[in-house]
């Protein structure tokens, strides 16, 4: 029952946002000549036929005493149309109590409906709605790891990449900046299991990205290594704060400032990050986040690269 | 499960390496991105990281009021783009191209040089 109304949501809202395309369709996330990569902790402003696998994140969790939790995800990313994406994935997590048992096993199965609503090459500005779906039931409920509700989350992304100042800001011009901000409800109000209310929650983050692909091909080629100029340096922060619905838990905001870097090549990429609790509440320590992502369109062009439903857009004859 | 996690992206890398082809990013331009040359070059060579589809791929070359200064048609060929130039004198020119790659993966950019010491 569950399921077909978070699906009959998630149609209804595609089939509301179609009409409001305008954006002329890239496989990942180009934008003009502006290179959005797909960041760990959020996602970037794109739909996109992509496969992450793995990330591998260890932390140690915000409980007193701390426990060590390891989680490995998978995740897959396929646009139906040039501008409509659904993404499906799952992560595997153990958490070690020091003294206790081992708890492990899957999260809930996640999926996300995505729609391109704007790339804008000439401003190097993306924007994207999502509907992010936790099918509850489908994790290690009994661990804890997955929950026996349903968590959806509306969001919306953005990209801007700072090619749009004038000449003269020479470097700052290699900058860009992704967000997304989402408001998370579950699908009841009460976990009987826990005996607790389960809140809604403002979920949101950002990355500052300055891209060494950009620099060497629009501003300025400094003659670097190849490895350097392959190189997106980044800092991300990933946050959530309860809003509503949540009496007797805590109302504080959690959450992780991540600074780390990507290395881009032509069929993946390759991202680490530090993961930096930002406040005790939101882990004990520094931990790391690790992830190995394949660009489909490009290792697959002419199969599983493609839109389920139609060929990518034709190129186009150039005036000059 | 760890090592099937590792195999997996290994397998699908393998396989894409045997057909693949990808987005063509500028590798290097002559005159450099961003750089001052002394002399008016006589032509600008753009360097990609993919072969190029020669119907659909192009750049121009523009000096600081937008009016053209290249000679119209680029040479294309494999993963390079030669255009010549008309005589230039100094000042800041804008190489403005879009690429087609082989697998119809497009991308665009634009860089300036300076000729002298403006």
């Amino acid at each position: 029952m569950v399921r077909q109304s978070g699906c009959s949501r998630v149609f209804t809202l595609a089939l509301l946002l179609l009409p409001l395309s305008f954006s002329n369709a890239l496989a990942h996330c180009f934008v003009g000549a502006r290179f959005f990569p797909a960041t760990l902790a959020i996602d970037d402003p794109c739909v996109a036929d992509e496969f992450s696998l793995p990330t591998v994140a260890w932390s140690k969790t915000g409980d007193v005493p701390p426990a060590n939790e390891w989680d490995v995800s998978a995740e897959l990313s396929k646009r139906i149309t040039e501008d409509l994406g659904i993404s499906i994935g799952d992560t595997w997590s153990q958490i070690s109590p020091p003294g206790g048992p081992k708890m492990a096993g899957f999260g809930d199965l996640e999926t996300t409906l995505q729609y391109q609503l704007l790339k804008d090459s000439s401003h190097e500005t993306a924007m994207l709605l999502g509907l992010i779906a936790d099918w509850g039931g489908t994790g290690a409920s009994n661990s804890g790891i997955g929950t026996p509700y349903s968590l959806l989350t509306p969001t919306f992304y953005f990209g801007q990449g700072f090619g749009v100042l004038p000449d003269q800001a020479g470097w700052l011009r290699a900058f860009a900046v992704t967000g997304q901000i989402g408001y998370q409800f579950p699908t009841t109000s009460y976990d009987v299991a826990q005996g607790t209310y389960i809140p809604q929650v403002l979920t949101y983050g950002g990355s500052v990205q300055y891209s060494m692909p950009y620099l060497k091909s629009e501003i300025v080629d400094l003659q670097l290594p190849d490895f350097i100029n392959h190189l997106i340096p980044i800092v991300e922060a990933q946050l959530s704060t309860p809003v509503a619905n949540n009496f007797g838990n805590s109302p504080v905001t959690t959450g992780t400032i991540n600074p780390g870097a990507i290395w881009v090549g032509s069929y993946f990429q390759v991202g680490l990050e530090a993961t930096i609790p930002v406040n005790r509440a939101s882990g004990a320590g520094v931990g790391f986040l690790g992830q190995l992502h394949l660009y489909l369109d490009d290792m697959f062009p002419a199969t599983i690269g493609q839109p389920l439903l139609g060929k990518s857009a034709p190129p186009q004859k150039l005036s000059f | 499960m760890r090592t099937r996690i590792i195999l997996v992206p290994l397998f699908v890398m393998a396989l894409a390496t045997t057909a693949a082809q990808a987005h063509a990013f500028l590798d290097h331009a002559s005159p450099l991105v961003g750089s001052t040359v002394p002399a008016a070059p006589h032509e600008v060579a753009l360097t990609f990281t993919q072969n190029l589809e020669p119907a659909f791929s192009s750049v121009e070359v523009m000096d600081g009021s937008g009016a053209r200064v290249d000679q119209g048609k680029a040479a294309i060929s494999g993963n390079t783009m030669h255009i010549g130039l008309k005589a230039i004198g100094p000042g800041a020119y804008r190489v403005r191209w879009h690429a087609l790659s082989v697998d119809t993966h497009t991308t665009e950019g634009s860089f300036t040089f300076h000729v002298g010491g403006s």
